[in-house]
């Protein structure tokens, strides 16, 4: 994985000594709170329900064992023991004081950690597929493309005061797991006709208030001219994008009001007018990122395991295990093992500092000290000996982390709602354990299959609730917590957005309301096992309305 | 979520805490992190009051953040219950309902239990 040289290394120091500084003049009142708010939140620090939130940039969602100890160190030290992973794949610690950041800041430094960009109208932390480096489908690794982009927008001066926030996400394989139809710019890694590797470039995708699924812009771009060619949106977008109303003032809004082919136009106009050959990055230097991120010595092993397979036949819980949560590696013998941040009835995303510790332990001796965070909420340990399975699962049960739930009803990305967030409408974490506790029951979880269930707090969507196969979102109706329901939902190569079945609904109904979806779509699915999200694009939303309005006359009021 | 106008009565003056963040009520004679502690505003007297502190507040930008938060008063045997009108007040001023640990809320258990 990538190592901070000494220009990173400095960057960093500089920024919490200067963040130092600030505090204590906030302190002091040398500084008011309005002089004060942009400058925490260009530290990651936002003021929430309870208490402040210090947002970790987690580049590409990669960890090390190092790393995580340290965030478990700082969870004990200046949190309340635990931090919860966000569908950015950033860690969030809730209850930090002011006075500790700082300090806090210096320990993550430590680790080559920091939250510059974690906030902001700037490029935010750039995500990445969490399989990047070990999935069997893959075209080429995401995260050196993801770490040149990391390099290229850190501190841009030009990007660093843009219309609104801007979000990159890049995926390298056959199947996009990185939703990057979704983001601001969406980047494919893909080969062309002939064998060659480039980029295909997606761009003005977006959820919150005005969802949209991105438009290629480029569908082949080669390698050398990614930066040249992401100045030229980067340019257009801050030139043009609206600055007069925040909610018009993504990029998604700018593709959506030019027309995807005058935005092309204009990004291609743009592009012609740049020096590709001064803002293009040295081959040298991509060569240099790349060698950060070359395959670990994996040992030649053999494609199937007696001792996996044995396992799988001895104990009915760790073949649920094996079925859920493991993922196709592209090095025979091995496996990337999803880690499950969704027990039932826990807070989706949350981990205690015991369990980062249990992870990086595992991680550091079973997953050749690699680990990464997922924007669905788990955590993956991506090279993981098929011979090592039965131990890893062993020690994940120990530490409550063996949770068969992968790509399940109940692996629910929730965001933290108005438990937490300042910005919520409604609660989001109590409505996603209410549905866990209604489909606990695992063999009852794999006759439904894959099926993800997303909720947001509110519009602004950071639960993804758009692009869920069931989506829920929040709201708050006349000083009552209320529930829209969306079905056909897709973060992947289908993006959709989901679409709404009918009126909002009261907390208490939603896991009944799910559960009458979900024995419908059991009774309307193929006898092949068809896919919820299959049954739903193939049959509509219309068959599904009735779950809305067999109920008693509050629903028809709701 | 500051509210630009005062709601109806009676109600309270909320902020954060520079320092830690926490929620905070303030009491008369200072701020206080306990709902039940607030300065209950009840007639046009303490509207005026809570609002001369809002701006107070303001302008010092301590504590932050600061609003004013609609609540009902009950009476239970020797002293009064406020309780926040809006549910989210209501969170705001306990905790996670998810983690009854953590937050005022659980100063209160600890208090029960003993």
């Amino acid at each position: 994985m990538y190592r901070y040289d000494e220009y990173d290394d400095r960057l960093v120091r500089e920024r919490v000594a200067q963040f130092r500084e600030q505090v204590q003049r906030r302190i002091d009142g040398a500084l008011t709170e309005e002089e004060f708010l942009p400058l925490r939140l260009m530290n990651g620090l936002y003021l929430q329900l309870h208490a402040y939130m210090l947002r970790i940039a987690i580049p590409y969602g990669t960890l090390d064992s190092r790393q995580l100890r340290q965030l478990a160190l700082i969870a004990d030290r200046y949190d309340r023991g635990y931090g919860h992973f966000t569908t950015r794949q950033n860690l969030q610690f809730n209850w930090p004081r002011l006075r500790d950041v700082p300090d806090l800041l210096d320990l993550l430094a430590d680790v080559e950690m920091h939250c510059i960009q974690t906030s902001g109208n700037c490029i935010r932390n750039v995500t990445a597929d969490h399989f990047a480096g070990a999935a069997a489908d893959e075209v080429e690794d995401p995260r050196p493309t993801a770490e040149l982009i990391r390099q290229w927008s850190t501190l841009h001066p030009e990007f660093s005061f843009l219309p609104r926030k801007f979000k990159i996400a890049v995926t390298g394989s056959a199947e996009d797991r990185a939703a990057v139809a979704v983001h601001d710019i969406g980047i494919r890694i893909v080969r062309n006709d002939d064998g060659e590797i480039g980029y295909r470039i997606l761009v003005g995708g977006g959820l919150g208030r005005t969802p949209m699924i991105a438009k290629t812009v480029r569908d082949f771009l080669p390698k050398g001219e990614l930066l040249a060619f992401l100045e030229a949106i980067m340019r257009v977008y801050n030139l043009e994008g609206r600055r007069d109303n925040k909610f018009k003032a993504r990029v998604k809004i700018l593709v959506h009001e030019l027309g995807t082919d005058a935005f092309i136009a204009r990004v291609e106009e743009e592009y012609a007018r740049l020096d590709g050959a001064v803002l293009n990055v040295d081959p040298a230097e991509v060569a240099r990122i790349h060698a950060y991120f070359m395959p670990p010595s994996f040992a030649e092993l053999p494609a199937r395991s007696a001792r996996f397979d044995a396992a799988v036949a001895r104990d009915p819980a760790f073949a649920r295990f094996a079925a859920n949560n493991l993922f196709p590696h592209k090095v025979p013998g091995y496996t990337a093992i999803t880690v499950s941040l969704k027990p039932i009835g826990a807070p989706p995303g949350d981990a205690s500092s015991d369990q980062m510790r249990a992870l990086a332990d595992i991680a550091e001796h079973f997953s050749l000290d690699e680990l990464r965070v997922t924007h669905i909420q788990n955590i993956v340990l991506p090279h993981v000996r098929l011979d090592d399975v039965p131990a890893v699962w062993a020690a994940l049960v120990e530490s409550g982390l063996a949770t068969a739930n992968a790509g399940l009803i109940t692996d629910i990305i929730a965001c933290p709602g108005m438990d937490y967030c300042s910005l919520a409408t409604a609660r989001s974490i109590p409505i996603a354990q209410d549905i866990q506790q209604r489909f606990a029951d695992p063999e009852r979880q794999r006759l439904i299959g894959q099926l993800g269930i997303k909720i947001s707090g509110c519009v602004n969507a950071c639960g993804h609730h758009h692009v869920g196969h069931i989506g829920i979102l929040g709201l708050d109706k006349a000083g009552v917590e209320n529930y829209q329901i969306t079905l056909g939902g897709d973060p992947g190569n289908l993006a959709a957005l989901g679409q709404r079945l009918g009126p909002g609904i009261d907390a208490d109904q939603v896991p009944d309301v799910i559960e009458r979806i979900v024995d419908l779509y059991l009774e309307l699915r193929t006898g092949d096992g068809e896919a919820f999200i299959d049954t739903v694009r193939r049959v509509g939303l219309d068959p599904f309305k009735v779950v809305l309005q067999a109920k008693e006359p509050i629903l028809a009021a709701a | 979520m500051a509210a630009d106008k005062r709601p109806a009565l009676p109600f309270v003056l909320t902020a954060s805490d520079l320092f830690d963040g926490d929620v905070v009520f303030f009491a008369g004679a200072g701020w206080t992190r306990s709902l039940g502690d607030a300065l209950v505003a009840s007639d046009e007297a303490g509207a005026d009051r809570l609002e001369t502190e809002l701006a107070s507040a303001e302008t010092r930008g301590l504590p932050v953040a600061p609003y004013l938060v609609k609540v009902s008063v009950s009476l239970d045997g020797d002293g009064i219950i406020v309780v926040p009108d809006h549910y989210r007040e209501r969170i705001r001023s306990r905790g996670p309902t998810v983690r009854p640990d953590l937050g005022p809320q659980a100063q209160e258990r600890q208090h029960v239990s003993l």
